[in-house]
């Protein structure tokens, strides 16, 4: 049995992390692959985007799949499916022996983070996405582990090929071939926060020395809400009377779902790895539809189950107290990506897995810190001296799970705003030192260019009179794409820069009148 | 296209070449046939004409020999289909490729530094598929392999160039006519642009001395400028299709300057309307003044 769901947790994290890697552009208008389908399956993400957004997301229902296995056979999901579970289960490993849980009331904090997720979901704030699991591995994957890794990689094969030591450059390019075709980023992401994100996830990973599974046993809230609905599971645990109560089982439960030596049994806290059964010297558990089982029903405690909730719902107007809604102030550099809902109902949906970062094909998409207020943290947000918005690409709104970015057509992208450049006069080479560029111009996307040129007189030091272009923005054209941004050569501060104004997805962060 | 297409392809161009020159040719007048200096061959098929005008120009085999490494350089630079023009046209790039390895080529490498993503310039333009089909190795350029080149040019001392360019036994340069809102037009010396490495848009700042810079470097041993359609305004990059305009034309040559001089003519303009032509004239890159070159005309 053990081996079954070894090799089980194996091919589904393979499955997950090829589709991580497929989330990447070909160069063609999609994907091929459903990269973000483990999140539609995920219940917590469903629920959560259920009740904040009050709309049901169609490819999320696929969670209800989820939901119909948990009633059924349990924590499953957990304990065989899960990718972080997985992950867990393998730097669990790193522990030289498994210890029975010291904390036995511990386990309920992850019901807690549930009921403040479900309750500030309610009054409409989208919080689930920082802690549940799929989306903080995507996420972790995403701007920081992937990264890393192809950073490395990367290097590595470019130190030889400096180096050129005669008969291995052949090889090792090879391999560089093979490992670009496999796994390697087309271009080497960088994003901002990598490393804060990325240790977070290493601290995640680091718990399971202390204990094993620590984040599944103590903090998942995804883990809760598949506990919730598993206390009716009909395949169940039972004992039979070969027990001793050697405590063997209890050790080894990854869980913690087994407690005293009499055999009594946590059902939302299995995992259902069945490795009780395995290890039974006794051969006297076992896991059946029938069977009489001794489950310990789940205690919470109602004062803490009223203050989670509290604390869910206090922490909405908490969030909500800045200038950032509904004040009429808009933050001019969170330039959102193209076919986001309007700012309110963005938030709503968001759930900050980074999938549309991670697909950015100019990796212009980066995560925010507070530019979106604490509420909006980790969401997406352009910057352009990164990467601009490619003008005929739609992938991250192709990605994104919940519809908090559309997905656009073709037609509808090249029509959505975004923002609108502006021009600093005083950097701008042909207004501020009278030197032909037009860049911006050049590569402005706008079938019709929204940048155009006029031709203007100036005067040099010596009082000589030459012609030069000059750029203006058509502020009825321009989509806020960023790319002028990007590619102005004036370095540091660029000359022409994209600002959030005039995006179309607002009502009221508008500039032109149309 | 497949071999029969191609063979026909290729006996008709021919025909069609050595047809107007009859009677003339046989007197003897031998030595007209061998210096045309530019051929511009027009015709609904861009394969057909593409062949033709190198036909004219004395054919591949004078160009290309058994076992060169030829670089064929198209623009690649936009996220753009054929029809809006902003890319060379994938016919035209598939038909030189094919001629090259009919002419013994080893390698035919096919690469460009698209401003827009690589990976959507190369797909969408339906230059990689068709250069692939076409036996191409065709590749994203690699980073790696830019080195910095001395230029000691009139703007330029020193760039970063693609070594795959500089090393190549044969460079033939496969641009697209277009507008451009700086160098006025974009022909044959501007789509060095994609060859350079480095913080290329600084060059704009004295674009047209830096495009002659560069193109003394990257001597091109066949120049063949598109103008199955061409941009007429909003280049270089386009997007809609009324500022496209089918002009069936594929004008081929050896002289870079001189490609570039009659491009201008395609929109109106002359070859001293353009500062990269006028400055590679007077630098001695190659000839601006059309009425000194053998310029042949052919209708298919």
């Amino acid at each position: 049995m053990r081996n079954l769901r070894r090799t089980t947790q194996g091919i589904f994290l393979l499955i997950f992390l090829f589709l991580f890697v497929q989330t990447e552009s070909k160069g063609g208008d999609e994907l091929g692959y459903p990269v973000k389908i483990w999140l539609d399956f995920d219940p917590l993400i469903f629920i959560s985007t259920l009740l904040s957004s009050h709309s049901v997301t169609r490819a999320l229902l696929l969670s209800l799949i989820v939901v119909v296995v948990t009633i059924f056979l349990g924590r499953i999901f957990c304990g065989w499916i899960c990718p972080l579970g997985t992950l867990n289960t393998m730097t669990g490993a790193l522990k030289r022996k498994a210890s029975a849980p010291v904390h036995h009331t511990w386990y309920r904090t992850k019901y807690y983070i549930l009921l403040i997720v479900l309750a500030s979901s309610l009054f409409t704030a989208q919080l689930a996405g920082i802690m549940d699991p799929i989306s903080l591995l995507i996420r972790s994957l995403s701007l920081s582990i992937y990264p890393l890794v192809n950073y490395m990689t990367v290097s590595f094969f470019d130190t030889i090929y400096d180096l050129h030591p005669p008969g291995v450059v052949a090889v090792s390019e090879l391999l560089y071939t093979l490992a670009k075709k496999t796994f390697l980023a087309f271009n080497q992401p960088h994003f901002f926060q990598g490393i804060f994100i990325g240790l977070l996830f290493i601290l995640i990973l680091g718990l399971n020395l202390i204990e094993r599974r620590f984040w599944c046993k103590y903090l998942c809230p995804l883990g809760a809400l598949l506990g919730i609905l598993s206390r009716y599971s009909v395949l169940k645990r039972s004992i039979s009377e070969g027990c001793t109560s050697c405590g063997i089982c209890e050790t080894a439960c990854p869980g913690g779902a087994v407690i005293d030596r009499d055999g009594t049994w946590k059902s939302q806290e299995c995992l259902y790895c069945m490795d009780c059964d395995d290890l039974c010297p006794r051969n006297a558990v076992s896991f059946g539809f029938t069977g009489k089982t001794e489950a310990v029903s789940l205690n919470l405690g109602r004062r803490n189950v009223i203050t989670s909730i509290c604390a869910g719902i206090l922490a909405v107007p908490l969030l909500r107290i800045r200038p950032l809604s509904g004040s009429g102030y808009f933050n001019r550099k969170l330039i959102r990506p193209p076919g986001s809902l309007d700012e309110q109902a963005f938030l709503r949906r968001c759930v900050r897995c980074g999938e549309c970062m991670k697909v950015c094909i100019t990796n212009g998409l980066q995560p925010t810190l507070l530019d979106a207020g604490v509420e909006g943290l980790w969401t997406p947000k352009l910057v352009p001296r990164v990467g601009y918005c490619e003008y005929r690409c739609t992938l991250c709104g192709q990605v994104c799970p919940t519809g908090a970015i559309k997905r656009l057509t073709l037609e509808e992208k090249e029509k959505t705003k975004i923002g609108i450049a502006m021009i600093d006069k005083g950097r701008c080479l042909p207004y501020a030192f009278g030197t032909p560029c037009l860049v911006c111009e050049e590569v402005c996307p706008t079938p019709r260019k929204s940048i155009w040129l006029e031709q203007v007189p100036v005067r040099d030091r010596d009082g000589n009179e030459t012609m030069i272009q000059q750029p203006k923005i058509d502020s009825t054209l321009c989509v806020g794409c960023g790319i002028c941004e990007t590619f102005c050569p004036v370095r540091g501060e660029p000359a022409i820069y994209v600002i959030s104004t005039n995006e179309s997805r607002s009502m009221d962060n508008k500039l032109v009148l149309d | 296209m497949n071999r029969r297409d191609f063979i026909k392809t290729t006996v008709m161009a021919g025909l069609s070449v050595s047809l107007p020159v009859n009677l003339d040719l046989l007197i003897g007048n031998l030595h007209a046939l061998e210096t045309v200096d530019i051929a511009v061959a027009q015709g609904p098929s861009p394969a057909i004409i593409t062949t033709a005008a190198i036909n004219a120009i004395g054919g591949i085999g004078r160009f290309i020999s058994r076992g060169d490494i030829v670089v064929v350089k198209p623009n690649i630079g936009w996220d753009r289909t054929p029809e809006q023009a902003a890319t060379t046209n994938p016919e035209v790039v598939a038909t030189i490729i094919r001629l090259c390895y009919e002419a013994g080529a080893k390698t035919v490498k096919v690469f460009d530094n698209p401003v827009n993503d690589e990976r959507r310039c190369y797909k969408q333009s339906g230059i990689a598929d068709a250069a692939r089909n076409a036996g191409a190795d065709v590749s994203f350029m690699d980073k790696r392999k830019f080195k910095d080149v001395k230029l000691g040019g009139l703007s330029l001392k020193e760039w970063p160039l693609y070594t795959d360019i500089l090393e190549a036994d044969k460079v033939i340069n496969v641009p697209i006519a277009k507008t451009h809102g700086l160098a006025t037009l974009t022909l044959g010396m501007k789509n060095w642009m994609g060859v350079m490495g480095g913080w290329r848009w600084r060059i704009h700042q004295r674009l047209d001395k830096s495009l002659v810079d560069v193109a003394q470097v990257i001597k091109p041993t066949l120049t063949i400028l598109d103008a199955v359609r061409v941009l007429t305004d909003n280049g270089p990059q386009g997007g809609s299709l009324q500022d496209v305009k089918r002009l069936d034309t594929v004008i081929a040559g050896t002289d870079q300057v001189a490609i570039d001089s009659f491009g201008a003519t395609l929109f109106g303009l002359t070859g001293h309307d353009l500062g990269y032509v006028r400055i590679g004239n007077e630098a001695g890159l190659g000839v601006m003044d059309l009425s000194r070159l053998n310029i042949k005309k052919i209708i298919l």
